[in-house]
């Protein structure tokens, strides 16, 4: 088993009018791990996705799974998309059904799985996204938030080794963007996928995520763990994005209150250390 | 519609068995329709209404409101049959002369019009029985597995779905019309309608698309196929529905 679960090669896409989406990118998904794909509006984030789960096909360069390239016939395609399932940013988008229950099975379903292994994965899937109360309720009457999580649910069901999220916490209320965020990482932990964000939400990168990537224009711009990535103020702001609160605060302190703090900061726990830490030089100073 | 929608989802009867439920509403229509006496008709008005207030718990209000909407239609439409225009007054029970014609009622055209009015109230109540207890989901599984071209319940389950983002979209763009003032006058009401039907159009084909998308990266490869959540097969209800059935078409007999 290679250490990275999916990569691109060169990958290059440009959509049937003309318009380069994505030039060159190289990305290495390590298995287990979630992954940030941060970048502005029109970065090509979502064409990105839509390349990984072969939808889309690349103009040139490669989509490799497990370390082979994949193939675009029908059944490496079932396979792929299997393995590799994709939610997408509007709910309403990806719930066809007006029932709960029936869009869930939708997935296995294509899998060809027998009736009672579908029932069961349903199930778990709606009992793990934790709404398993819902699944009576028509699809129209639930809240943006439930609408998600049924979205989750739907991919869930299919069993895939690597779960990609496009803009996973858009529209979606302080209290929701904590509570799916938190709920992708407790499946993680028990289920060991991998994920993948999109999102231009730079403050939940440093806290649920250990890689980001971001892409500007079709290509990867930056790369590395989030505090590497973030340490890079004046690039990431020419990239449409900014530092994540906490991260600009220490940089403010820094640069303009004379803060000596040491190590980078971007989450509350992180600066609370590093600003103890100063607060206990102080003291040894003064002594 | 949407009220009748949130109502089925809330029926008491919602668990049923959906094929029992169909099948009590058209042969129990079939049964209304086919005898065409007033005492069947009002028997079948009797046990729908019983059916739908106590059995489903539809609030009585609601119930009667609702009768009342096909009840519009029903009486210009029996008042058609009712009232005869011949040039001789023959055989009425009561006329009016009008010009060289007379306007009046027979007897035999009342008892058609009153026969009328019953059946099709009957027949109204059966279906309000269905679409007030059965949610569209359930319809559509019954559709299902009672063979009906596949092609034909995928159409409904996703027009179904969509009719609701639909009905949003439009809402919400009313709304953001009306409140840049949209529809403050007539001309530019008119305007703004025409703005809303094409943008409507554009909307839903992006819409189209994007769900190909997602149905695609889920395996789609031409059938939506889905699993029912399993209801519960009563055979008492079978048995309930032939009892009454039976009973009603041996009552049509003995009349």
């Amino acid at each position: 088993m290679s250490e990275h679960i999916l990569q691109t090669k060169n990958l290059s896409y440009s959509y049937p009018d003309g318009t380069t989406a994505l030039d060159d990118i190289n990305v290495n998904i390590k298995r287990g791990q979630t992954t940030a794909i941060l970048g502005g509006n029109g970065a090509g984030k979502t064409t990105l996705f839509l390349n990984l789960n072969g939808v889309l096909k690349p103009s040139s360069g490669n989509v490799i799974y497990g370390g082979k390239s994949i193939e675009y016939s029908k059944k490496g395609l079932t396979a792929l998309r299997q393995a590799v399932g994709l939610v997408f940013q509007d709910p309403d988008h990806q719930l066809f059904s007006a029932s709960v229950y029936q869009d869930v099975s939708f997935g296995p379903m294509n899998l060809r799985l027998s009736e009672e292994i579908v029932r069961k994965r349903v199930e778990e899937s709606l009992i793990k996204t934790g709404i398993y109360d819902l699944k009576d309720k028509p699809t129209h009457c639930l809240s943006f938030g439930q609408k998600k999580r049924v979205a989750i649910a739907g991919v869930l069901a299919m069993e895939p080794e690597v779960l990609v999220l496009d803009e996973p916490t858009a529209g979606l209320d302080p209290k929701g963007v904590g509570e799916i965020m938190r709920l992708l990482k407790e499946m993680q932990q028990d289920l060991g996928f991998s994920i993948i964000i999109a999102t231009h939400d730079v403050d939940i990168v440093p806290l649920y995520c250990d890689y980001a990537y971001v892409l500007d224009e079709g290509k990867v711009a930056m790369e590395g763990s989030p505090n590497e990535v973030f340490s890079k103020a004046e690039l990431l702001r020419n990239l449409h994005l900014r530092l994540p609160r906490i991260a600009h605060l220490m940089e403010i302190l820094r640069k303009n209150d004379d803060f000596e703090i040491g190590n980078f900061a971007s989450t509350i726990s992180q600066a609370r250390k590093e600003i103890k830490r100063w607060r206990e030089n102080l003291r040894l100073v003064n002594k | 519609m949407i009220n009748i929608d949130t109502f089925a989802y809330n029926s008491k009867l919602k668990d049923r068995d959906p094929m029992e439920k169909l099948l009590f509403t058209f042969v129990t229509l079939s049964v209304c329709l086919w005898a065409n006496s007033i005492i069947i008709s009002l028997t079948v008005l009797l046990i729908m209404t019983w059916s739908t207030i106590y059995g489903g718990g539809i609030p009585r209000t609601v119930y009667f409101k609702l009768l009342l909407i096909p009840m519009v239609f029903l009486i210009f439409g029996v008042l058609a049959v009712a009232i005869e225009i011949t040039p001789q007054p023959y055989e009425f029970l009561g006329s009016i002369s009008f010009f060289n014609f007379y306007l009046g009622v027979s007897k035999a055209g009342l008892i058609t019009a009153t026969q009328l009015f019953f059946r099709a109230l009957g027949a109204v109540s059966c279906l309000y029985y269905l679409s007030l207890n059965t949610p569209m989901i359930d319809v559509m599984s019954a559709l299902r597995k009672l063979r009906c071209p596949k092609l034909l319940v995928e159409m409904m389950s996703l027009i179904y779905r969509f009719i609701f983002i639909f009905i949003t979209t439009a809402e919400t763009m009313i709304i953001a019309q009306s409140s840049r003032l949209g529809y403050s006058r007539f001309m530019s009401g008119y305007r703004s309608l025409s703005l809303l039907i094409s943008s409507i159009f554009i909307r839903s084909y992006q819409q189209a698309d994007k769900i190909y998308t997602s149905l695609e990266s889920r395996g789609y490869d031409g059938e939506l196929n889905v699993l029912e959540k399993s209801k519960g097969y009563i055979s008492t209800g079978y048995l309930k529905v032939l009892g009454i059935n039976v009973f009603l078409v041996i009552l049509t007999f003995i009349i």
